[in-house]
Formats: C-alpha cells, sequence, structure tokens
C-alpha cells in the first residue's frame, strides 16, 4: 500500500537518465498511500478545487483558479521546466517549442480547458480525456510548477486574472488550430 | 520485352471491389474501361457523402452488389451507402465508440487505413486497439475483440486484411516503444489465432524450423533480442502499420515492420531485428519462412511498413515470383518472394543517406556523414522520417507493365535527444524540420511510373505538395491519384499526360477506387479529407483546411435515377403508380 505512489516515481525517475532528475523523492501520505502532490490537491483550497468547466447557476469562479505560479516565472524556473518538458516526453506529444503534434498546440492561446496557471497545472496533474496522461502521481507539486511555467513561458500564456474572461473566448484573439488539427511533428 | 503479371484472387466480378488493394496482391488495378482516357474528360461529380470526423480520411471505401461501406477515422463509425438509390442514400450507420484516449496515443493523427469484406461482415481495427465485424446486412456488431491497452500507447491504424477465412491486423505506436506485432484472427468468431512480434526471442517472433532466411547475418538463434543491447528489445516497437498481401499459392501472408524504438539510435547499437523489414509467414500459423531487413540498425525513422506488391516479372530473362516493394528509405526493392533474395534496389527518388547497395551482403551501405548523434544537428538528411513515400499505396498495370507511386521530394534537418520510456508517451527524441530537396520554392511531391524489371522511372510529374494518395490504375489507360493540397488526377498510364482534373473540397490523402454499381455505370471514388503524415506540410501556403468528404465520380455525373422519398408526393395524396419519378 505505502509504496505505490514511491514505486511510480522511481520506476520513472531511473528511466530519466540524462535529464534532471534531482528533487525526484516523492514520500507517501501517511497511511494513504497517496503522495502529499495527490493529498495537497485533493484537499479544497489546491488546484483541484479549480472547476474545469462553468460554474451551476451562473456564478464566477473565483479564488484558486486566479492563484499565481507559487514559484513565479523567472528564467530559472522555466529552464528547470524546459528540462522536465524533454524528459517527460511531452515535447514529444506537444512539440519541442510546443506547436502542437499529438497533442494539441500549448503556444497558441487558444485552450481546451485554460491557460491560467492554476488551469495548464490541472490539466498537467489530473490528465485530460483525450489521451493526455495525469502526472500528477508521478510528479511532485513543485516539478507540476516548473512544468507549468515553461508551458506559459510558450506564447499562449493567460493571466492569472483573466483564467475566467479567457474561457469566454473574451480576452485573446484565438486561434481554431486546436479543432482537431494537430500539426505532425513526428510519425 | 514481356510484361509483369500478378494473380487476381480473389477478384471475382470486376464491378465489385472488396478489399483496400482490390485484391490479395496489392496491385490496384481495375479491369474496368468504360471510362477510358478518350472519355475521361466529362468525369463529373454523381454524388458525395460526408461523414463528419476531421482527422485524416486514408482509406478506400468498398463496394459488394449495391452497397458501398464507408468507415470514418476516429471515432471509427461505419456506414453501408444503398447505391441502388439517387445520391446514395445511408442504409445504416453503426458507432463502435472508441475510447478517447485513442487520440493522443495516435502519432500521425487519428486515421484508419482501410477496412475489409469477407464473409458477410465488415472488419475494421478500433483506434484503441480493438478489431471490430460487422454484419453487412444489419450494421449490428458480431464481434469486437481487445488487442491492446491503449494506455500503453498502442493503437491500430492500419487495414484489417481478409484472406482465407481469417483477418490480419497490425499494431502502431512505434514512436511509443510498443511491442510490434501482426495477428490472425477468426472470421466467424473474432478469436485470436496467432500473433506474432517483430522484436524479441524465437518464441514470441515464432521463428522456428521453417524460418530459412536468404541471408546469413538473419539466420541464428533469437537475432530479435540479440540484436539489441540488454533490456531494449521490449520496447523496440517493429510496430505493423502498413498493408498486407497473401499469396494464395504458397500460403504465405507479407507484410513490413515500423522502424526500432527509440528512434534515437544510439540508444540501441545493433542491427534492431526485426524492425523495419519485411516478413513472409504461414497464413495458418504465423511461422516465419523469411525475412529481410531493408534499414539495419534504421537511424532515421525509415520503417519498412510500405505494401509489398506480390508481381511476376522477368528479371535477367527468367520469370521471378516477386516482391515490389518501394521502402521509405529511397530503395524500391525487388525481392523474390519465395526467399526473400534482393533482385534490385534502385532509388525512386532522391536520397543522400545510403552511397549504394551492396548485393553481396544485402545491405545498403550508409554515409557516416548522415549518422544522427544527440544534441548535433544535420541540416540536411534526404528523404526525412516519412521517407519520399510513405504507406500510400501504388499500383501496377499489367497493359504497360508500369508501377505508379505517390512520393515526396523532401529533406529534413535532424537534432536527436536521448529519450526515456515513460508508458503511454512518445519514445522519440527526434526533432525534425522538413523542407523540399529543391530549397525553399521547391516541390515536395511528384508522382512517379516506375518501371520495375528496369529499375528506373518511365515518367515523372512533379507536384507542388507531397502525393499521399493511392493510386489507382485501370483498363481504360488511366491511373488516378490526389495530391495533398486537394487535385485529383487522371493520367495516361502511358505517358503520365494529365487528361482530366478536378479540385476538391480538402487535400487528399485516401485511395481511389473504381466499381460498376447497381445500374452498370462505371464509378471512380476518392476521399477528401488531408490530415496524417500529410500535415507536415501545414505550414506552407496553400496547404488545404481538413475535410470529410467522399467524392463519387461517374461520366457526366451520371447516376442512378428515380427517388426514394415518398415525401415528395403531397399529404393526403395516394402515390400513383408508374408516376415519374417514382421508381426507386
Ligand atoms: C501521449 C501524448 C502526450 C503527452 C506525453 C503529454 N501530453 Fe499534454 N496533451 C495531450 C493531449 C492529446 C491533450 C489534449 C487532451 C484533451 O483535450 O482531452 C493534451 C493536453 C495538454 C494540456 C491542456 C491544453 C489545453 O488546451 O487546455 C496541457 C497544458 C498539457 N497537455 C501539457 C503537457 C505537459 C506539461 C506534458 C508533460 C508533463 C504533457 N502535456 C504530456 C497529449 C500529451
Amino acid at each position: 500500500m505505502m509504496r505505490t505512489a514511491g514505486i511510480i516515481a522511481v520506476a520513472i525517475a531511473s528511466a530519466a537518465f540524462g535529464a534532471a532528475t534531482t528533487g525526484w523523492a516523492v514520500h507517501t501520505g501517511r497511511g494513504t498511500g497517496l503522495s502529499p502532490a495527490v493529498l495537497s490537491n485533493t484537499g479544497y483550497d489546491g488546484p483541484a478545487a479549480v472547476p474545469l468547466g462553468d460554474l451551476a447557476g451562473g456564478a464566477v469562479p473565483r479564488g484558486p483558479i486566479e492563484m499565481k505560479n507559487p514559484l513565479g516565472s523567472g528564467p530559472g524556473v522555466i529552464a528547470e521546466g524546459k528540462k522536465m518538458f524533454n524528459a517527460m516526453n511531452c515535447s514529444g506529444c506537444h512539440g519541442y517549442t510546443g506547436g502542437g503534434g499529438m497533442g494539441p498546440p500549448l503556444n497558441d492561446g487558444y485552450w481546451r480547458y485554460g491557460g491560467a496557471p492554476a488551469q495548464v497545472y490541472k490539466s498537467i496533474f489530473e490528465g485530460r480525456p483525450q489521451g493526455m496522461p495525469a502526472w500528477g502521481v508521478a510528479l511532485p507539486p513543485e516539478e507540476i510548477w516548473q512544468l507549468t511555467a515553461f508551458v506559459e513561458s510558450l506564447g499562449g500564456s493567460v493571466k492569472p486574472g483573466q483564467a475566467y474572461d479567457s474561457r469566454l473566448g473574451d480576452d485573446h484573439e484565438g486561434s481554431t488550430s486546436k479543432a482537431g488539427s494537430p500539426i505532425l511533428e513526428g510519425q | 520485352m514481356p510484361h509483369g503479371t500478378f494473380n487476381p484472387a480473389p477478384r471475382k466480378s470486376s464491378g465489385d471491389w472488396t478489399s483496400q488493394a482490390g485484391d490479395f496482391a496489392n496491385s490496384r488495378y481495375s479491369e474496368l474501361s468504360d471510362i477510358n482516357e478518350k472519355n475521361v474528360d466529362q468525369l463529373k461529380v454523381a454524388w458525395t457523402f460526408s461523414d463528419g470526423a476531421l482527422y485524416g480520411h486514408e482509406g478506400a471505401p468498398l463496394v459488394q452488389g449495391d452497397t458501398m461501406y464507408v468507415v470514418s477515422p476516429f471515432p471509427n463509425r461505419s456506414y453501408a451507402l444503398d447505391l441502388t438509390k439517387p445520391g446514395a442514400p445511408i442504409k445504416w450507420m453503426y458507432s463502435p465508440n472508441p475510447s478517447p484516449m485513442a487520440i493522443g496515443k495516435a502519432c500521425c493523427d487519428a486515421v484508419l487505413r482501410g477496412w475489409a469484406i469477407g464473409d458477410g461482415k465488415l472488419v475494421y481495427s478500433l483506434l484503441d486497439a480493438h478489431v471490430v465485424a460487422v454484419d453487412l446486412k444489419t450494421g449490428k456488431e458480431v464481434w469486437r475483440t481487445e488487442m491492446a491497452d491503449v494506455s500503453k500507447g498502442v493503437t491500430m491504424t492500419s487495414s484489417a486484411f481478409i484472406a482465407d477465412g481469417k483477418v490480419f491486423v497490425g499494431n502502431s505506436g512505434g514512436e511509443l516503444g510498443v511491442s510490434g506485432w501482426a495477428a490472425a484472427l477468426d472470421l466467424a468468431t473474432g478469436k485470436e489465432l496467432w500473433r506474432a512480434y517483430s522484436v524479441g526471442d524465437d518464441e514470441h517472433t515464432l521463428i522456428g524450423d521453417r524460418y530459412k532466411p536468404f541471408y546469413p547475418h538473419l539466420k541464428g538463434e533469437d537475432l530479435g533480442l540479440k540484436t539489441w543491447p540488454k533490456g531494449m528489445a521490449q520496447h523496440g516497437a517493429g510496430a505493423v502499420w502498413g498493408f498486407f498481401s497473401y499469396d494464395p499459392e504458397t500460403n504465405l501472408i507479407f507484410y513490413g515492420t515500423s522502424n526500432p524504438g527509440p528512434r534515437v539510435p544510439v540508444q540501441r547499437p545493433g542491427d534492431n531485428l526485426f524492425s523495419s523489414a519485411v516478413f513472409a509467414r504461414d497464413a495458418d500459423t504465423g511461422e516465419a519462412v523469411w525475412a529481410y531487413q531493408f534499414t539495419p540498425h534504421d537511424q532515421w525513422d525509415y520503417d519498412g511498413v510500405n505494401e509489398m506488391m506480390l508481381l511476376d516479372l522477368p528479371i535477367n530473362g527468367k520469370m521471378r515470383k516477386t516482391i515490389v516493394h518501394f521502402d521509405r528509405n529511397t530503395y524500391a526493392y525487388v525481392l523474390d518472394r519465395e526467399t526473400g533474395e534482393v533482385l534490385k534496389a534502385d532509388n525512386f527518388a532522391y536520397q543522400n543517406w545510403s552511397t549504394g547497395f551492396d548485393y553481396e551482403t544485402g545491405r545498403p551501405i550508409v554515409d557516416p556523414a548522415m549518422e544522427p548523434k544527440p544534441e548535433k544537428t544535420l541540416d540536411r538528411i534526404c528523404p526525412p522520417d516519412i521517407g519520399q513515400k510513405d504507406w500510400e499505396p501504388p499500383a501496377y498495370s499489367p497493359q504497360t507493365g508500369l508501377v505508379y507511386l505517390g512520393a515526396f521530394n523532401i529533406c529534413m534537418k535532424l537534432t536527436n535527444h536521448k529519450v526515456s520510456y515513460i508508458a503511454g508517451t512518445p519514445y522519440d527524441g527526434m526533432e525534425m524540420e522538413r523542407f523540399s530537396v529543391d530549397g525553399p520554392d521547391g516541390d515536395w511531391g511528384q508522382f512517379i511510373a516506375w518501371d520495375p524489371i528496369e529499375g528506373h522511372a518511365a515518367w515523372r510529374i512533379p507536384e507542388k505538395f507531397m502525393v499521399m494518395s493511392g493510386a489507382l490504375a485501370t483498363a481504360g489507360h488511366l491511373v488516378f491519384y490526389g495530391t495533398s493540397d486537394g487535385w485529383f488526377r487522371a493520367v495516361d498510364a502511358r505517358n503520365g499526360k494529365v487528361l482530366w482534373q478536378q479540385k476538391l473540397s480538402s487535400g487528399i490523402i485516401g485511395q481511389p477506387m473504381t466499381y460498376r454499381g447497381p445500374d452498370g455505370v462505371q464509378y471512380i471514388a476518392i476521399a477528401s479529407g488531408v490530415g496524417g503524415a500529410a500535415g507536415v506540410q501545414a505550414g506552407r501556403d496553400g496547404y488545404p483546411p481538413r475535410g470529410s468528404t467522399l467524392y463519387v465520380f461517374s461520366l457526366n455525373g451520371k447516376q442512378v435515377e428515380g427517388t426514394h422519398s415518398s415525401a415528395a408526393h403531397p399529404e393526403g395524396e395516394a402515390p400513383q403508380q408508374g408516376a415519374p419519378g417514382s421508381r426507386g
């Protein structure tokens, strides 16, 4: 029981040779078999509390959806995120510069699930149904925030305070390139 | 000089088209000649059909009797269209509801390269690694077989192939470090009869007593394991995503295998058998009879999946039973299909990775300057990963003795990055930019008529965009093909003169076919719906948006007459017997 999350993390870490694998230690939450990464995000305050859809009853979602990346967006964080982006094979699906491929582009300001930091974090953490793996069990929050910072640096970032407006299509020029049109990165 | 021939089995009626290639030999040749070089300029749209799925449309519709069968790319819905009625209305639609997860696991668009008909069933693979059989009459599912776990990166995009009461299928996922395999299922029940892995020990590759390859380096125990560094074979790919062919005389099936995984070669020193290779296997047992590797230790993702055409050709004055194969690595091979010996290996387009072919060893000679090293950019390797010809199948005309193929004219800039295996993610590592062989304004495509006996092109048509459609040859001295920017062309099979063309709504990466309808009229059909690997051109001006339309053409657009709608009659008034338009 206790070891599940740890084993997954170790398996991935040992596979990720040649990449930055420091900070891989993932501890399991007491008695749950889940890592703090999972636990902290199933609580009400973490990004998991951010709704994926609009709020029933027409309320405007506020709060966690507007949270900033706790690691900021400095060059050091982005560089770490870039290393992770390649080490975790994100680049294989989204392209080395985020231009899209098997997965949608991440650099074009058009988001299926939102482009504000908390929304991007959630996509990485939870995975998405059309083939986006969930990384929340394998990666600690710090590394997901690094990945988030890198994704935000690719050109399509949405400011935390605009998370809601952008979901209504009101803040970005937008593009339709994600409407089922992956640009082939590899075959 | 006599031409080659081929066995047209199992074709019985020249009017039907019941498999992707029209026959076991992969000829894509039709005896129909009502539409011919004299009247093809009168070709017009008879009717169209849209399946509404906006992924690449790579399959050919099939026709048996009075019905056409079409399967969409993901979500892999199938449709039966009634050819006895004007506009070919839908008889039934079947929705298999494959897992949406499969979309993001498909390396190169959520495509399907075809489907098959046999024993009253329509059989095809689903993107989420299942195979289904649907009753031709009712559209009800007869069986469904799970082949693999899509969450591990296994998808299925190639066409099911039916021969001798069995369904042959293979997997995709060569970019995600899957284990590649081909499998045979019982056509009646969907039960798996055998599965042969491309990489692994002899037990998994079904290599035993009957295995007699031509070349010494392909002989030995467990080569599918020993030609890999320790621990690397299990994610070594060799996926099976191209077409099958079948020789009823010897009961052998033939198919190619994909690139090795990962795509970064320094991580897997060795020949990496049996990736980028061809297998000849017993159709009943799956036992390997011979194998040949086109690109040993494939360093550029060339794969070996392109089709094997079973032609009988006079080579050096002697009739030989051959396989004609245009590899992504740009060699046009003629192999002896009984032994796997290379009879000919000629370049059908421009390449710069190989300086020649060694007939003694059966191996291409590699230019060391073109071998990629991690984090060192190579500015111009030709062809790129997808080859100078990808999976798009050629056609053979016994009238001219020529093979007609859609091809490319491209190169890549390549930087390799070492990768680690994480299940369900790309095991890839190739960062690429593709461009024309001829510079920024150069053409990306071409259509080639190839003389397989002489080993050179009879003629070529340069094309601005990649030709990623299949070809169709007919007894009307015609060859049909489409371009990825949407031109559908009919050319004179003898000299390549364009006799007719029409621009369709989206780009063409499907396979043209022809049939005689229940009304006795010859039709030509092609899907328009760009995607797949043609997407590497997405940044070029003139690359079309996606589409989902099947076009069916006939002379002057003639189609079945009459109306099939009872609503044409005013309410309350009894339809009159024999009134005009009541025939349908
Ligand atoms: C196997 C391919 C694959 C891998 C590996 C992958 N992704 Fe994705 N990703 C997808 C697909 C496909 C989607 C779209 C899923 C959907 O819409 O259901 C997606 C969606 C996303 C989104 C949401 C995009 C939007 O428009 O809202 C983000 C952000 C993202 N991925 C980031 C990443 C990061 C960071 C990694 C590496 C840790 C990664 N992905 C790894 C395939 C992949």
